[in-house]
């Protein structure tokens, strides 16, 4: 079992290495961009994996953090703070938003809950699109300082989605993960047994919110310009749980190869079939709940018997 | 010495459906108590509410002189007050030792760092220390039970509430929990015991309390108990008079 | 404001709650019976549009009756959407997040059924009847709203009739009210939550249509609406069908006369926002209680 789980973070670690290097292969934009995206994705799927997948709240309204955090970064970039505590910021505006939303709507369970995700990612959108401060429905600019250089950008998503993954281990670990997998197996045993629910989901929101934020700064600064139909849609809330969910919902690798497979072909698949990719996920979505809870990551335990990093594949169902 | 815990007119009203009327009743420190009543009684419903699982509507629940009323069932647990499941609840995607973990890590009132000795020691006491590693899911109701009560000694309780953590076990098994009680109660935990086996409920309990349509019918010794004609009425069929003898049933091997 | 203008108000936002009615009784038929909460709904709103759309484009169907001739239709497809899907996910007397999960990727297909086969520009309705107005002395009433009201209350009357009359109202009624005991009593849950699906469908399908006639739509047309009904059960009463008639009520007026402090361009946002504070303040509590209530079976 332990040889497993370091291995997994072995093979991750040189997985990183190799990353790290890659610049040095000469590498086309177009794939630096698309490594880039990938890394934004992984991140915010394993955000959304701490509070969905490990604590079994189910929540459609990703979008918000992720938006915030673009509108934060980029507006405090034009204030003039340089990169990193942009970030800082982005990641900060996403965690008290976390709260204010987690405060009423942690009280509903389940599906009540999902939906009242959905109506909160919603009204912010709208909000949002009529707030002119930010430039309303026509969008906001990051203005320029400087040539635009790629491998920034690229070494800051991929610092950022490791830490990603090493919080999601740290969380896993430890007694707050515990916590979090009592409560979605079983809240009321949980409560029965000295856990504070409340308490718990708003942490795991507030650092899925944090990491979600960080991303969506890292996207707008890279992108320079954002708006409302961009990054408020509903369509990225809720890429932002298929992620987790196709890959492995509830495990430690799973939210990361959703985000691979999503950041990597997504584009792909939007560019060659742009009429079918909702077609795609939701059968996949459909097959995966019908068939394989435990997404890809339950698809190779059981083809190849490989404990991709957890140890019981069927901890992951997001049931009730 | 005072009532470690105090009952005092507990009422309970599910819009419009009175579950629990007026409850009191006093328990002593150390002793097993036992709370029989026919079926729809309320006695899950009084233990939910002395738990902090369910709110009261009126009435104040007095332990160790504090009021709990309006806890939250995860704040009782600090105060020291478990409770056990009539339906066991585990924790389905976790092993049995890791459901223990959980009653260890959040349920004692000093923060305890998890060292995994204690959860294979408290399942070895309960008798399924073999099945440490399994899927709490794959567990036979009887070993189901058994966790249970595993994860509610894990917390360390000073009243344990048991909620029919006998019923659906087989006569040997029924023994094996009941002599587990017994030592649990020689630790020092007080025990409020639910239960529908009347004979086990009666060679185990010091004192018995009698509730019927929500209403506290009766209490006293078992034997006071048993013989009380308004608590034979109660239980048409008088199960409570076919064992007029207390009998202890034998200690059988556990596990 | 003036007193006729208060009363063109109220009698736009009556109108309006008619349908809102209509297109929330299928999801509560649905939750009702199974506890299921189905957000393909959304997508068989959308599929309703497009066939009473395609019914009147192709064939001069007018719109009413392709409304009428949806009934059928929809409810077949709904009964195979159960047979296929949704048959195989555990149900409990809880709504669980599989069923969610699978709905909503349904939801997801259809849209892009719709995106494939109708493109994603807007489409219309456009009878004789649509410009029409009917003048009461100062009072204008479009005609179409009132005809789509005339059929909505005739659709909800033809429901309480089925639910109080036939053998299939009156199982859905006591599954609704307690799954385990209707099964006890000899409930066929299986047909009936099948049927139920069904009905449900159906009645998202015609709600589809009657939309269609007041609104111009595309494949994501549902989700909007979608919103509403959630807010429109939640706020009357998860499982009952006055409820449906009180919270759609609610809703349309507040819609309607928030026209009046909020500019036009917030609307979308008072479903939303009103979506969650129904869910937080009341059935937080209905809800809650339910929750707690079967915590003890």
């Amino acid at each position: 079992m332990k040889f497993v789980r370091n291995s997994g973070v072995f093979g991750f670690a040189l997985l990183v290495a190799i990353l790290v290097a890659l610049p040095w292969f000469g590498p086309s934009p177009n794939a630096v961009r698309l490594l880039f995206v990938t890394f934004v994705w992984v991140t915010v799927s394993i955000a959304w994996n701490i509070l969905g997948g490990f604590g079994g709240q189910v929540s459609f309204g990703f979008a918000v953090f992720y938006g915030l955090g673009a509108y934060a970064a980029a507006l405090a970039v034009n204030s003039g703070l340089p990169t990193v505590p942009a970030l800082l910021l982005a990641a900060g505006v996403a965690l008290v938003a976390s709260l204010v939303i987690g405060l009423p709507t942690f009280r509903l369970r389940g599906p009540y809950f999902a939906i009242a995700t959905i109506g909160v990612s919603e009204a912010v959108r709208v909000v949002m699109t009529n707030v002119s401060l930010t430039g309303g429905a026509s969008g906001y600019r990051i203005l320029e300082t400087g040539p635009f250089r790629q491998l920034d950008h690229f070494y800051i998503s991929l610092a950022l989605a490791v830490l990603a993954v090493a919080a999601s281990v740290q969380v896993r670990r430890s007694r707050f993960g515990l916590a979090l997998i009592a409560i979605r197996e079983d809240e009321d045993a949980a409560s029965d047994l000295g856990v504070n629910p409340f308490r718990a989901k708003l942490l795991a929101h507030a650092l899925a919110a944090a990491l979600t934020g960080a991303a969506g700064g890292v996207y707008a600064q890279y992108a320079g310009f954002i708006h409302p139909q961009g990054v408020f849609a509903f369509s990225i809330g809720v890429a932002i749980l298929l992620m987790p969910i196709i890959g492995g919902v509830g495990t430690i690798w799973g939210p990361v190869i959703g985000g691979v497979v999503y950041g990597l072909i997504h584009d792909e698949l939007v560019a060659s079939f742009p009429q079918l990719h909702l077609l795609i996920y939701g059968s996949l979505l459909i097959l995966i709940v019908l068939f394989e809870p435990a997404g890809l990551v339950g698809l190779l335990d059981r083809s190849f018997g490989i404990l991709v990093g957890s140890r019981r594949i069927r901890a992951a169902n997001p049931q009730t | 010495m005072p009532p470690i815990l105090r009952l005092d007119r507990v009422s309970k009203n599910f819009a419009g459906l009175k579950a629990l009327k007026e409850v009191s009743f006093e328990l002593e420190q150390g002793g097993i108590y036992g709370l029989i009543g026919p079926n729809g009684a309320g006695k899950t419903t009084l233990l939910s509410i002395i738990a902090g699982s369910l709110r009261l509507t009126s009435g104040a629940v007095i332990f160790e002189g504090r009021n709990l009323v309006g806890t939250k069932s995860f704040r009782t647990v600090r105060a020291g007050v478990i409770r056990t499941h009539q339906v066991p609840k585990p924790f389905r995607a976790l092993s049995v030792l890791e459901n223990v973990e959980v009653g260890i890590r959040f349920g004692r009132r000093e923060r305890s760092a998890g060292d995994p000795q204690d959860a294979a020691r408290i399942l070895e006491w309960v008798g399924i220390a073999h099945l440490a590693h399994n899927s709490s899911a794959t567990l036979s109701v009887g070993d189901q039970k058994r966790l249970e009560l595993a994860r509610a000694l894990a917390a360390r309780p000073i009243l344990l509430l048991c909620d029919e953590i006998c019923s659906g076990l087989t006569e040997a098994e029924t023994a094996c929990v009941l002599n587990l009680l017994r030592k649990i109660e020689k630790g020092g935990t007080t025990i409020l015991y639910v239960e529908h086996n009347l004979r086990a409920i009666m060679s185990v309990s010091r004192h018995v309390i009698v509730m019927n349509y929500g209403q506290k019918l009766a209490e006293g010794s078992p034997e006071m108990v048993q013989n009380d004609p308004a608590v034979i009425e109660a239980y048409i069929g008088g199960q409570a008079s076919a064992d007029g003898r207390q009998r202890r049933p034998g200690s059988a091997a556990c596990g | 404001m003036s007193a006729t203008d208060l009363l063109n108000l109220l009698i736009a936002a009556l109108l309006l709650a008619g349908v809102y009615a209509v297109m929330s009784v299928g999801m509560t038929i649905i939750y009702g019976v199974m506890k299921i909460v189905n957000l393909a709904h959304a997508g068989f709103l959308m599929l309703g549009a497009y066939f009473v759309y395609e019914l009147y484009t192709h064939l001069r169907i007018d719109p009413l009756l392709g409304v009428f001739l949806g009934f059928p239709v929809f409810f077949f497809i709904g009964m195979a959407v159960h047979r296929i899907l949704v048959r195989r996910i555990p149900i409990s007397d809880q709504p669980t997040l599989t069923s969610l999960l699978l709905l909503f990727g349904l939801w997801l297909v259809l849209q892009n059924l719709g995106y494939l086969v109708w493109g994603n520009s807007d489409r219309a309705i456009l009878t004789r009847r649509t410009l029409d107005v009917l003048q009461i002395g100062p009072i204008g009433l479009p005609t179409v709203r009132l005809v789509v009201f005339a059929v909505a209350l005739a659709a909800l009357a033809g429901l309480e009739f089925v639910l109080h009359k036939t053998w299939f109202g009156r199982a859905v009624r006591a599954l609704m009210q307690n799954n385990d005991a209707g099964r006890i009593v000899g409930v066929n849950v299986d047909r009936t939550a099948r049927v139920a699906f069904g009905v449900g469908i159906a009645f998202a399908g015609a709600a589809g249509g009657l939309l269609a006639m007041l609104y111009s739509f595309s494949p994501d047309f549902g989700g909007a609406f979608l919103l509403r009904a959630f807010v429109i059960i939640v706020l009357g009463g998860l499982e009952s069908f006055a409820g449906v008639a009180i919270g759609s009520l609610i809703l349309a007026l507040v819609e309607t006369f928030a026209i009046l402090a909020l500019p036009a361009n917030y609307q979308p946002a008072i479903a939303f926002s009103l979506l969650v504070v129904a869910l937080v303040v009341l059935p937080g509590g209905v809800a809650g209680l339910w929750n707690r209530r079967r915590r003890l079976a």
